[in-house]
């Protein structure tokens, strides 16, 4: 009996010392496996230094080009796929596989004079007839979100010779010059043979070609020698998908991945002094704002709008939601847009917002709904416009519904008068390039919910004339001019609580050079290099 | 026995049907409206009513469940709304990892859970007691996030001995399956410990001491045997439940499990790899609590396995 008192006890203590550093005991036992035991962020090794790992901060989605509406999916799309027209790390629009363009001046001709001797990663050639076949997957599938958005306009493809090729439209759209950027070409073999396997394997003409895709884990693609640059670049190129914020941030430094996207605000400062990082702050595309409801009392009244505007101190609400990344918002589409025309914008003055409400007929102030998502940022940024719009009297009551939720109280409105929404907290965003997405749906009469996304119920007929004509010509000089009015129209009107335009904040080992991230979070990695 | 799992396995069938029944039902009645996410939030009404119609969701929902029960009967989940691709595909990377995440974690947890447990029971209010149920209060009081961010900055940032994250090798499992088994591990441990407790209380148990026999005997032999049976059924529990993926730790080691995939396909509505995911965290489930029903009864013969 004693004896086995003993055993038991030296058992118990072998047994407890592995129970409470099992955490060693786990390690160690693959330490032996490994060299890297001393040596701190070793695991860098593991990469060869013509591997280039990016983490970012979500799935991707889909690899069909001409399906994909995620940002995650569209930037590693990028390295392998490319369009007639593409954009610069400003969001400009650039020539790509197109070597030149020219626009009718009815805006309903788009002519294209095809780069020559480009090959598809499959062996076919880039030609005319590549093109067509592409552009005709798009405008007879409506299933494709390229579909609705412009390709459903395209009259007729017209090949001129081998490289050259006129697209018709029905109808000017404003956005086609972008819309030519993010189709991007797929091999047509690739269409004729293997429709189904377009969403799992993308072959384009890209730097990089497809290797491999392990949903949920990565995605790995291999220079392409054949492209028609010619220029050197690092050989593989993996992405993976890291949703949590501290796990990323220990990639990039451990060396795991080489660059990092996005970095979280909180994070900023370790990494900043950190010399083996750096990290990049670049405005982004992406409008912060308090769409309000111009439809309904107390809203429909311009003096509350406008005095709702000046009781936010906008500077505040980049230091406390933004954690100081952003700019403020002083029109109604971001400053990287085309066009953008800075407008005086509502100086916080908490005295001038009362005021304004007296005049209104609503000098207690009055009782209102703010919507939201259950992001904790969303979160944050609620409880600001509560806290802001407290001193004049407005009491705001914070409702934060979950996304699918939120959208079917929102679009499940038919009229007007049905909505119940009187103050949405959201975000837009859309190519730097594609000034009429950043306007036409949050601001034209016709794209009230559920028809589009004007959740103001902003109804001027002189911005929805401004609007049409602007997306009726090809002239730059008129467009600029007729945006320009735009701007101000509806900027002075507050249909919104203006407050910020969020910035792109990416992190990059040192020993890396060539990987950038624009301001719609595209990543690019043509130039990419590894020292 | 061979008569009870065959009859076990023939009412699996009636379950499933059931299952599906009510998480078609049901996800149908979550407010949100895929077709809407489906096509992002600049779409127009024409847009929204386009995809409505290729997903078929148009249809009325009967039509569409009979739809959906048709080719799952051939084998086929379906294709996701959001990726386009068969919700075959999207299982196909998430599932093995799922499975062997689950076991890994499991195993060691077991196994530390049950000798932390005996343990704690023979030296009952001594110290190796007190430290044993130390260990376990803190392994499920601390919360998996935080833990698995800790396990990274130490191992993987500081040591730099294993990755953050991912699935490329062995190594890859070893924090996600501390962190996930950290809380098994206790909670094994402090039913092992009450339960052989109230055990060696039993009559049987002074019948065999005063039989002479060995405590070792005593204990493993005889006590341990009869308080297992409340073990079997918690760490079948969990079991089950691990199978379904864990949203946090796949989260903090981005790790490719099927409980994130749930996650976001839920977030999206897409209806077809919600669906599906719940018919096989269901199969799971049943395969498990069958498991568990045999070991009740390799545990004590005297339990009949006719109920």
């Amino acid at each position: 009996m004693h004896h086995m008192k003993k055993i038991l006890f030296l058992f118990a203590c072998a047994l407890l010392l592995v129970a409470c550093s099992s955490n060693n005991e786990g390690s160690k036992g693959t330490d032996g496996s490994t060299n890297a035991g001393a040596d701190k962020g070793a695991s860098s090794n593991s990469s060869s230094s013509d591997e280039l790992v990016i983490a970012v901060n979500e799935n991707f989605i889909s690899m069909d080009p001409h399906n994909t509406g995620d940002t995650n999916s569209n930037a590693v799309q990028a390295a392998m796929l490319e369009g007639l027209l593409g954009f610069d790390n400003d969001g400009k629009i650039t020539k790509v596989l197109a070597e030149d363009y020219s626009v009718s001046e009815d805006a309903l001709e788009y002519t294209f004079k095809l780069r020559q001797g480009v090959k598809f990663h499959d062996g076919e050639a880039f030609n005319a007839e590549a093109v067509k076949v592409n552009i005709e997957r798009i405008t007879n599938d409506e299933k494709l979100r390229l579909y609705s958005r412009g390709f459903n306009l395209i009259k007729s493809v017209e090949i001129l010779n081998e490289y050259e090729i006129k697209v018709t439209l029905t109808e000017p759209y404003g956005p086609m010059i972008t819309r030519f950027g993010v189709a991007k070409m797929i091999s047509p073999k690739h269409i004729k043979e293997n429709l189904e396997e377009i969403p799992k394997v993308p072959v384009g003409t890209g730097p990089y070609k497809f290797v491999e895709w392990v949903q949920g884990d990565h995605l790995t693609m291999e220079r392409f020698d054949e492209y028609w640059d010619g220029n050197d670049r690092v050989a593989k190129v993996t992405f993976k998908p890291v949703p949590e914020n501290g796990s990323r941030v220990a990639m990039l430094k451990t060396g795991e991945a080489h660059a990092i996207y996005p970095v979280p605000a909180q994070n900023m400062p370790e990494l900043e002094s950190n010399s083996d990082v750096k990290v990049t702050t670049v405005p982004s595309t992406i409008a912060r704002y308090v769409s309000l409801n111009t439809f309904k009392e107390p809203l429909n009244n311009e003096k509350v709008r406008q005095a709702l505007n000046y009781a936010v101190n906008k500077e505040a609400f980049i230091k406390v939601v933004n954690s100081g990344l952003g700019t403020q918002l002083d029109s109604i589409i971001p400053s990287k847009t085309v066009y953008y025309k800075q407008q005086t914008s509502f100086a916080y003055d908490v005295e001038k917002a009362k005021a304004l409400l007296a005049e209104a007929g609503y000098p207690d102030g009055f009782e209102i709904e703010i919507w939201g998502n259950t992001n904790s940022d969303t979160m944050k940024g609620m409880q600001f416009i509560q806290q802001q719009l407290a001193p004049i009297g407005v009491k705001v009551d914070i409702k934060s519904m979950e996304e699918g939720t939120l959208s079917d109280e929102i679009y499940g409105a038919q009229t007007p008068e049905e909505a119940k929404l009187m103050m949405w907290y959201v975000s837009w965003s859309s190519y730097a390039s594609d000034v009429t997405n950043a306007t036409k749906p949050l601001f034209h009469s016709t794209s009230f919910p559920p028809n589009s996304a004007n959740t103001a119920y902003y109804n001027n007929p002189m911005a929805d004339k401004l609007m049409d004509e602007a997306n009726s010509t090809s002239d730059q000089a008129k467009q600029a001019e007729l945006y320009a009015q735009l701007q101000e129209e509806v900027y002075a009107d507050a249909p919104w609580i203006f407050l910020g335009v969020d910035e792109i904040v990416y992190g990059v080992r040192s020993n890396v050079s060539g990987v950038e991230v624009g301001p719609g979070g595209a990543i690019s990695v043509q130039n990419a290099k590894i020292d | 026995m061979l008569k009870f799992v065959v009859r076990r396995v023939i009412e699996i069938i009636p379950i499933l049907i059931i299952v599906s029944m009510l998480t078609f039902l049901f996800i149908h009645l979550i407010p949100g409206d895929p077709a809407r996410l489906v096509a992002g939030k600049d779409a127009t009404m024409e847009e929204v009513e386009n995809v409505r119609h290729e997903l078929g969701l148009d249809k009325p929902i009967v039509v569409q469940y009979v739809d959906y029960m048709k080719k799952l009967v051939t084998g086929d989940l379906g294709t996701s709304l959001t990726t386009s691709l068969p919700v075959i595909d999207m299982f196909k990377s998430r599932f093995m990892p799922s499975i062997y995440l689950t076991f890994l974690s499991m195993i060691w947890a077991t196994i530390i859970g049950l000798l932390i447990g005996v343990v704690s029971a023979v030296f009952k209010n001594k110290w190796p007691d007190y430290l044993g149920m130390v260990t376990a209060v803190s392994g499920i009081s601390l919360p998996g996030f935080w833990l698995g961010l800790l396990l990274i900055q130490l191992f993987s940032v500081q040591l730099g001995w294993l990755p953050t994250g991912g699935i490329d090798s062995f190594k890859s499992y070893i924090l996600p399956s501390l962190t996930l088994g950290a809380g098994i591990m206790s909670m094994i441990a402090r039913f092992t410990r009450s339960s052989l407790l109230e055990t060696m209380q039993a009559d049987f148990i002074r019948t065999s001491r005063a039989k002479g026999l060995a405590e070792r005997t005593v204990i493993f032999g005889h006590a341990l045997r009869n308080s297992l049976i409340s073990v079997v059924t918690i760490a079948g529990l969990q079991f089950g439940f691990l199978l379904g993926g864990s949203v946090v730790v796949e989260t903090v080691f981005s790790f490719p499990g099927m409980g994130r995939l749930l996650i976001d396909s839920i977030s999206f509505r897409d209806y077809p790899v919600i669906q599906s995911a719940i018919l096989l965290f269901a199969v799971e489930f049943i395969i498990v609590n069958l498991i568990v029903d045999i070991l009740y009864k390799v545990l004590n013969p005297k339990i009949q396995l006719n109920s």
